[in-house]
């Protein structure tokens, strides 16, 4: 009896298994009445679905599915945050999102993939007259537009205002003598800030892949000496692994670097106190020097495989549009970049809001997303590391520094 | 004389245990260290993810609450769930699997069993994930990576290779005498009662074995799950979910809960452990006599 249990389970298995499997297989696309059955994907960070933030997502697509009575939309959501996005589209185009949100940095991984439709034509006019230059250059490659851009993606300054004045905050060295700074020292998306301000170069103007990196030479040496002569300042602290938000929350820390997703915590902990900023100079041999942060973009992506271009196209046009920046801004605190926007008195008056959008304009560099870019970011980790465990010296700067610069020029591990 | 000898063994002995002992708890704190860590930050009252004292300075239980209460972000409850039953199923499934491929392959004489055994052997030389982009794509075929099937998929991805897994199963059987199957056989049993009412009850103890670790391997999986949930958050197992507490935006409010998420996912694991250890006692004493 038991044996024959056994076996009428297995099968059950394995007939629900083949059923389940058959059903699926049969989707219908039938239009009926004019309108056009349309099924999206649509991936997005989870904050942007949650119901803490107003479901920002739902909400656009159902207002955008009554934009459009000629389709009969059914969303199907999904989530995929927006640096890990490029690579959950890439290992599998075809059954990805029609609609996705990503990081520009990610944007080469998925052109490799076939994974990125271009926008052309008057979604390209649309999207161009919205966005600043510097936005659509970290989308545009060899020409062609990528995505619809929907807010910066960098770093800059949050500080303590009852430590230091706003004087202050424009040089790090003047902020050492006040108080206590923390910087992430050893993450080599921040690092390269100091070595870029005086004068290094990535890829020429970020785009020349053959120009190759330029850390090298006298102008990297002295920065190197510079950040050593930093690191053992007694008014420095390294930012690591979460020790910045952990000295700004018992008191030990007063000013500290990272991006727009720390700003709720930190303003939990600083309140009225908080202060934010664009990257401060740094004095090197006497001369003041500009601190140039990475800066990149999110974009909203479209598929290329999407059965169902069209509304795709327009509903990342529509997700991008100032109407959905906004809501995105009021929901869930994400930073605008329509230019309309930026202009408007209840936007630009926030201070994380202009202290990114003054850091992406004045104080950064587009990051760089040719492929060679990833040889760049364990050296510089490595460089911060090895002057941190006390291996870099002003004995062997030179040296290392010229290692440095190697190996970001070469492709070997 | 004798008297003295006695008392300095005595001594020495002492020694000897005082020095053994100190060792040992030595040993014990350092091992013990990161699972109390974990503990005490899943009571931690400070937020973040870094502190600078060892000991948290208040106490709370609220992390544990926020896991169960706070779902719009990482619905906890449901991934514990989701992982529950996934890993419930392909542990029995794979225990089944690997019991019965053992006794065939300890018991049953055919042309197949030495081939089998050894492309097994080489096989199992190869991590798993090897495979995970073509499984992908095979249950992608199947269309079981979308809603509800992703389970049933995990569940066969999890229990698919167990068959393969069968050595020590195996060894553990070949150590039943013979002559008690033959006895058997004599008496009129098939091959499956002689399985289920003679082997399985004489090898409790691999029976135990083999259950937990089917059991653990897809409750804490990671690497498939991710690969074949990819963007299904209403699929996400514990794992993933864990993950997702530590990416930069909700690092700083979830780490004391991602520690209570590990805490918690300890539980299910020492229960089934805690239910099945008397089987050990039983089995190892020993029912085969004489």
């Amino acid at each position: 009896m038991r044996k024959r249990a056994v076996v009428v389970l297995l099968a059950g298995v394995m007939t629900f298994g083949l059923a389940a499997t058959s059903l699926t297989g049969c989707g219908s696309d039938s239009s009926e009445g004019g309108t056009e059955n349309v099924r999206l994907m649509v991936w997005s960070p989870q904050n942007d679905q949650s119901k803490d933030s107003g479901e920002w997502l739902q909400t656009m697509c159902n207002n955008f599915a009554e934009d459009h009575p000629e389709w009969d939309i059914t969303f199907v959501y999904g989530v995929a945050d927006e640096a890990s996005a490029a690579g959950q589209v890439s290992q599998d185009p075809e059954a990805s999102a029609d609609v996705f949100m990503y990081a520009n940095d990610t944007l080469t991984t998925m052109t490799d993939a076939n994974a990125l439709a271009k926008f052309g034509g008057k979604y390209r006019e649309e999207i161009k007259s919205t966005n600043s230059q510097e936005v659509l250059d970290s989308l545009i490659m060899d020409g062609d537009l990528y995505g619809v851009p929907f807010t910066t993606n960098t770093w800059f300054m949050y500080y303590d205002k009852s430590v230091f004045s706003e004087e202050d905050v424009k040089n790090l060295d003047t902020m050492l003598e006040k108080g206590v700074v923390s910087f992430p020292f050893v993450n080599s998306w921040y690092l390269p800030a100091f070595y870029i301000g005086n004068g290094c170069t990535l890829f020429g103007d970020g785009t020349d892949e053959s120009a190759g990196v330029d850390f090298g030479g006298e102008k990297a040496v002295e920065v190197t000496d510079y950040l050593i002569d930093l690191e053992s300042n007694p008014n420095f602290r390294i930012d690591d692994l979460g020790s910045g938000i952990a000295g700004l929350r018992d008191g030990s820390i007063n000013a500290m670097f990272t991006g727009s997703w720390d700003a709720n915590a930190i303003e939990e902990i600083l309140g009225d106190n908080m202060g934010v900023a664009a990257l401060p100079t740094f004095t090197l041999n006497g001369e003041e020097k500009q601190m140039m942060a990475y800066a990149g973009s999110k974009a909203i992506g479209v598929n290329p495989n999407s059965k169902n271009m069209v509304a795709a196209i327009e509903l990342a046009v529509y997700l991008g549009s100032a109407e959905a920046q906004r809501a995105h801004y009021e929901l869930c605190g994400t930073i605008p970049c329509n230019t309309e926007l930026l202009s408007d008195e209840s936007i630009s008056s926030d201070a994380v809001v202009s202290a990114q959008n003054d850091t992406f304009n004045r104080t950064s560099i587009l990051q760089p997303f040719v492929s060679k870019m990833s040889n760049c970011w364990t050296p510089v980790e490595n460089m911060g590391k090895g002057i941190r465990n006390g291996s870099i010296t002003h004995d062997n700067a030179e040296e290392q520094t010229e290692n440095m610069n190697d190996a970001m020029n070469s492709d070997g591990i | 004389m004798a008297g003295k000898k006695m008392h300095s063994a005595k001594r020495k002995r002492f020694i000897n245990n005082t020095i053994v002992h100190v060792i040992l708890a030595i040993l014990a704190v350092i091992w013990v260290f990161p699972i109390v860590w974990v503990v005490l930050t899943s009571f931690r009252a400070e937020k973040g993810s870094y502190v600078s004292t060892f000991l948290p300075q208040s106490f709370t239980i609220d992390n544990y609450v926020k896991l169960f209460t706070d779902t719009t972000i990482l619905n906890f409850p449901q991934m514990f769930m989701n992982t529950l039953f996934i890993a419930v199923c392909s542990c029995i499934l794979s225990t089944f699997y690997v019991l019965a491929v053992s006794y065939c392959l300890s018991r049953l004489r055919f042309k197949m069993r030495k081939p089998y055994m050894n492309m097994a052997m080489i096989l199992g030389l190869f991590p798993g994930f090897m495979s995970m982009i073509a499984v992908y794509f095979i249950l992608k075929a199947l269309g079981m990576t979308e809603g509800n099937l992703i389970k049933l998929a995990l569940i066969l991805v999890y229990s698919g290779g167990a068959a393969l897994s069968f050595q020590i199963a195996k060894g553990f059987f070949d150590t039943i005498p013979i002559a008690v199957d033959e006895a058997a056989l004599l008496d009129g049993c098939t091959r499956w009662q002689i399985f289920t009412r003679i082997t399985l009850p004489l090898s409790k103890p691999i029976v135990i074995y083999t259950t937990l670790t089917s059991f653990m391997s897809p409750w804490l999986d990671f690497i498939f799950a991710k690969v074949i949930c990819r963007a299904n958050s209403d699929q996400y197992t514990i794992a993933i979910g864990l993950w997702k507490m530590l990416e930069k935006e909700y690092i700083d409010s979830w780490y004391t809960s991602f520690a209570a998420g590990a805490v918690l996912i300890s539980i299910p694991i020492a229960a089934l452990f805690l239910y099945m250890q008397r089987y050990y006692v039983d089995g190892l004493s020993g029912a085969v006599k004489g």
